[in-house]
């Protein structure tokens, strides 16, 4: 795969995975080609993917049918699949945990800071944007420890999560996720 | 392709929204000198608990701008570097993942639980709007606040008062409401302390000071009871502190008569202390009249309590007088004229002139108590107001909703800083005396702390506007219009805490750590900012809270790096101030009490209720044959609706069941265990058995805060009892709720 096109993916996916904001669900249609060109598993997700753009036109409607769904998935409450890794990787399950320390180091290491008053290191979304610059940047060395040491690790317990919970567009997303970074990765 | 422009320009930073590295702007380039390893930097933050309403001081340990424990505060005295299961469980809430992150707006019907996170400049805004059109349809006095006592209450009253609003509510009326009632109309003041440690007999009704736990309290009892203190617990219930004392398992409701017939035996044995009597109170003489014919085979009638164990009672507390105390309660709303058995205690305790000696009641000696004694005026000064000059707040346009604070009304008895909150939810319903449509609730969930949930539900679901602030979505968010999420206690400021004792105290609540989730905010910066937005921003003229702390601290000759050193000041060299301490006929005058006396005869009660001026018995209803009379009651790892769904204390009990004595249950069928169905007539609720000897017969005990009903508490969802859904919405005499008169009938599921 062309490293733009890996760029694209990972940030493809770090935009469907972050809080729902109007210019991505305004442009999820165009997610959703990306993912059915470049993924070619993904064929049965992305016609679910179509339903629900056909279903939800883009707008605001759509922007708040995204909303009702992360907010029990990885917000508040219900929480059905923490967005934080360390809640999943360390044993007190809770944020802040040493992965997400781990994972702002290894930011540091790379040349890049993340924002003290934004969004927390270990966030899916924020991993996912994170490897998408080192993608673009052909900071391959780096994409592949972190991939290794850092997201494959996450991937692999949270996606089956966010599938299980059948929620609309989310539950889609990560089987696609899931086919390109764990089982293409299985696959060889 | 479309794609390619959509996200080309977000990831390499030409689609105008984005930053120019890239991405969505989560990230910045570091300078190559920043990737240096980070140091390790451990330090101790010294702050004020917040995982109960008691307060203690805390030593927060911070490794790398990270709290890795909470520990008691070493340098306190009266923790003694203590605290509680809660205490311990600060962080585990801190770092939560199932906290509110942002403000949001609800999209959905009212409880269907769909919600869109919005910035805070759009929650404030749609607050407003709301505020305004309420307003203009209906008054500003429909829009009712209430929260649980805590010290950012004076922001969020703030609001009430700046828009014209009398309906201000604490949670008080589901707890101490009735007690402070009492105080007030027996000392003029609700700030009366006991000193536990010193005590020779201790008799204690209800208060169960081992699972209700406040750590300084904790430590006095068992301070007194390792010194050979005699403990006297009257429960229907064998509870932790049952376990530590003798258990006495009262009839419930009937406590009054006990109380009464300590009298009565005391006076007819003359084991009371006349001469402090007649020095420091008024109304003696109809008390004992009062009392003259609540003799103890009356009251064993009443009580079940045979009438040589009263007269033993009785003899062995005078006789340990005047260090022996009978404990005022904690969570008290029993019955409708619970204030009357907390005014007939302290009656009682001061026949023992237990008043400002060691072993018994104190005034609390805060700085402005002090200023009335020469040789102790010197140790502190009162600390000042925090907001600087305050505009003319608007006059209500109408009264209480709950007629509080009336004089020469009933209403007179409901202390108005707390307010009837039960009478909402009335209000709501039957819009008398008027509707409300409005209502702002901080850090308090009245959907699992106030009688009767489905009615409060159905309550919810008429308003106007429901505003919840709060760190989870609690049972009362998941109905609101708007949900504003606020930080913890580990991370931001609060103003000054007064917790003087016997000594003046002040505490500081400071943040140990930054933000977790960046878009939390401090109670205090939420209602500032709202009252911008609402155009009442005048009223909060602060920069910040370290101006508005310095301000308050500036008047008692402090400053907030004094306040942070240890987390508390307390004036250096004083010693625990009791007025009698040395002198038995020395002064010592209630602050604020009618004609500087302790009020036996209540002439404030009286004006409000005519007849009521001397604590007078009233009969409540037993249970019959079949039916059990429900109780409830506070457990150690919990605070009541407030942490049940913090990981740790939620593994340390994650729900209750119904206790039951071993023969009724052995009448119904039902084993320890069994699923059963409690049915109070108009409600029923599922639970479990938990089938025990240690309740009387007649009555089946639950402890509070489980069965939570919102969806959203993803651990404390639907496990367990709510308590508060069999018990009905009856406002008492003093605007308390009534917890212990409901008869609940129980089956096999």
């Amino acid at each position: 795969m062309e490293q733009n096109a890996k760029a694209e993916l990972y940030l493809a996916f770090a935009a469907i995975f972050q809080r729902p904001r109007p210019e991505i669900s305004d442009h999820l249609e165009e997610l959703i080609e990306l993912w059915a060109e470049e993924i070619p598993a993904s064929r049965t997700q992305v016609q679910v993917l179509e339903d629900f753009c056909r279903k939800h036109p883009a707008g605001e409607k759509r922007l708040n049918t995204l909303w009702e769904h992360y907010i029990p998935l990885f917000e508040t409450g219900k929480v059905e699949a923490s967005p934080y890794a360390s809640v999943h990787l360390n044993r007190e399950k809770q944020v802040l945990g040493t992965e997400s320390m781990a994972v702002k180091s290894f930011y540091e290491k790379a040349g890049y800071a993340i924002e003290s008053n934004g969004e927390l290191p270990d966030h899916l979304a924020v991993e996912l944007e994170f490897a998408a610059l080192l993608a673009r940047d052909g900071q391959e060395e780096y994409l592949a420890e972190f991939k290794k040491v850092h997201l494959l690790p996450f991937l692999s317990v949270i996606l089956p999560l966010i599938r299980n919970s059948g929620r609309p567009v989310y539950a889609a997303a990560a089987a696609i996720l899931q086919d390109w970074q764990i089982h293409s990765e299985e696959r060889g | 392709m479309k794609r390619r422009q959509f996200l080309k320009g977000v990831l390499y930073g030409t689609g105008g929204t984005m930053v120019a590295l890239g991405g969505f702007g989560t990230f910045t380039k570091l300078a190559p000198q920043a990737v240096a390893a980070a140091k390790e930097e451990a330090k101790t933050v010294f702050s004020t608990c917040e995982m109960c309403t008691s307060r203690c001081t805390v030593a927060v340990k911070v490794k790398n701008d990270k709290v890795v424990k909470v520990e008691g505060n070493p340098h306190d005295g009266a923790t003694a570097g203590t605290i509680c299961a809660r205490g311990n469980a600060g962080p585990s809430l801190l770092y939560d993942p199932q906290r509110i992150k942002k403000p949001m707006i609800r999209t959905g019907d009212r409880g269907s639980g769909k919600f869109k996170e919005v910035s805070w400049d759009e929650a404030y805004a749609h607050i407003a709007d709301k505020v305004k059109t309420i307003q203009k349809d209906y008054g500003a006095e429909t829009i009712a606040f209430a929260s649980r006592v805590n010290p950012q209450d004076q922001f969020f009253r703030l609001i009430a008062r700046a828009i014209g609003s009398p309906n201000t509510f604490s949670h008080e009326a589901t707890c101490p409401m009735s007690r402070t009632t009492a105080l007030e109309g027996t000392f003029g003041n609700p700030y009366i302390g006991a000193d536990y440690g010193n005590a020779k007999y201790i008799i204690t009704m209800g208060r169960n000071f081992f699972e209700g736990i406040h750590v300084p309290m904790v430590k006095g009892v068992m301070k007194a009871v390792a010194n050979g203190a005699k403990l006297v617990v009257l429960d229907p219930r064998f509870s932790v502190t049952a376990a530590k004392g003798e258990w006495i398992p009262i009839k419930g409701a009937t406590d009054l008569a006990f109380v009464m017939a300590l009298a009565n035996v005391m006076i007819k044995e003359n084991l009371y202390d006349k001469e402090f009597l007649d020095q420091y109170t008024e109304g003696f003489d109809q008390w004992v009249e009062a009392v003259k014919d609540t003799t103890p085979e009356w009251a064993e009638k009443e009580t079940g309590i045979p009438k040589d164990k009263i007269v033993e009672i009785a003899r062995g507390f005078a006789a340990a007088r005047p260090n022996a105390l009978i404990e005022y309660g904690w969570r008290t709303p029993w019955t409708p004229n619970d204030y009357q058995l907390r005014r007939a205690i302290m009656i009682v305790n001061m026949m023992i002139g237990n008043w400002e000696v060691p072993g018994g009641y104190y005034q609390k000696k805060g700085a402005g108590v002090l200023a009335a004694f020469p040789d102790q005026s010197g140790y502190a000064k009162p600390t000042g107001g925090g907001f600087g000059p305050q505009p003319a707040a608007p006059k209500p346009a109408k009264g209480r909703i709950d007629g509080a604070g009336v004089k020469g009304t009933p209403g007179q008895l409901i202390p108005p800083v707390d307010g009837a909150v039960g009478q909402i939810t009335e209000s709501i319903l039957t819009g008398k005396p008027y509707p409300v449509k409005g209502w702002f609730v901080h850090r308090f969930n009245p959907v699992i702390s106030m009688p009767e949930s489905d009615r409060l539900i159905e309550a919810l679901k008429k308003l106007d506007l429901l505003v919840v602030c709060d760190v989870y979505m609690t049972d009362a968010a998941y109905f609101a219009d708007v949900v504003l999420p606020e930080c913890t206690y580990l991370e931001r400021y609060e103003p000054i805490i007064d917790q003087s004792g016997l000594v003046p105290k002040l505490q500081l609540r400071q943040p140990a750590v930054p933000l977790v989730y960046a878009d939390t905010k401090p109670g205090w910066q939420i209602y500032k900012e709202l009252g911008e937005k609402i155009g009442i921003g005048d009223f909060f003229s602060f920069k910040d809270m370290e101006e508005f702390l310095t301000r308050q601290l500036q008047p008692a000759g402090l400053t907030l790096d004094q306040l942070k050193e240890k987390g508390f000041w307390s004036p250096a060299g004083m010693k625990p101030f009791f007025m009698r301490g040395n002198d038995p006929k020395a002064p010592a005058p209630p602050t604020n009490a009618p004609n500087g006396k302790i009020a036996i005869f209540s002439h404030e009660i009286e004006e409000a209720v005519k007849g009521e001026g001397i604590p007078k018995y009233k009969q409540y209803p037993q249970p019959e044959e079949g039916k059990f009379r429900f109780v409830q009651g506070k457990v150690a790892v919990h605070t009541n609706a407030g942490t049940h769904n913090v990981p740790v204390l939620n593994e340390l009990m994650p729900q209750n069941s119904l206790w039951i004595n071993t023969q009724s249950a052995a009448k119904l069928g039902v084993k320890d265990g069994d699923d059963i169905i409690i049915s109070s007539g108009q409600y029923e609720h599922k639970g479990k058995a938990k089938v025990t000897e240690g309740i009387r017969p007649d009555t089946v005990f639950a402890y509070h805060g489980f069965g939570r009903i919102s969806p959203e508490l993803k651990r404390a969802y639907n496990k367990g009892i709510n308590d508060n859904k069999l018990i009905k919405n009856e406002i008492g005499e003093s605007g308390n709720v009534v917890t212990s008169t409901t008869f609940v009938t129980v089956r096999k599921a």
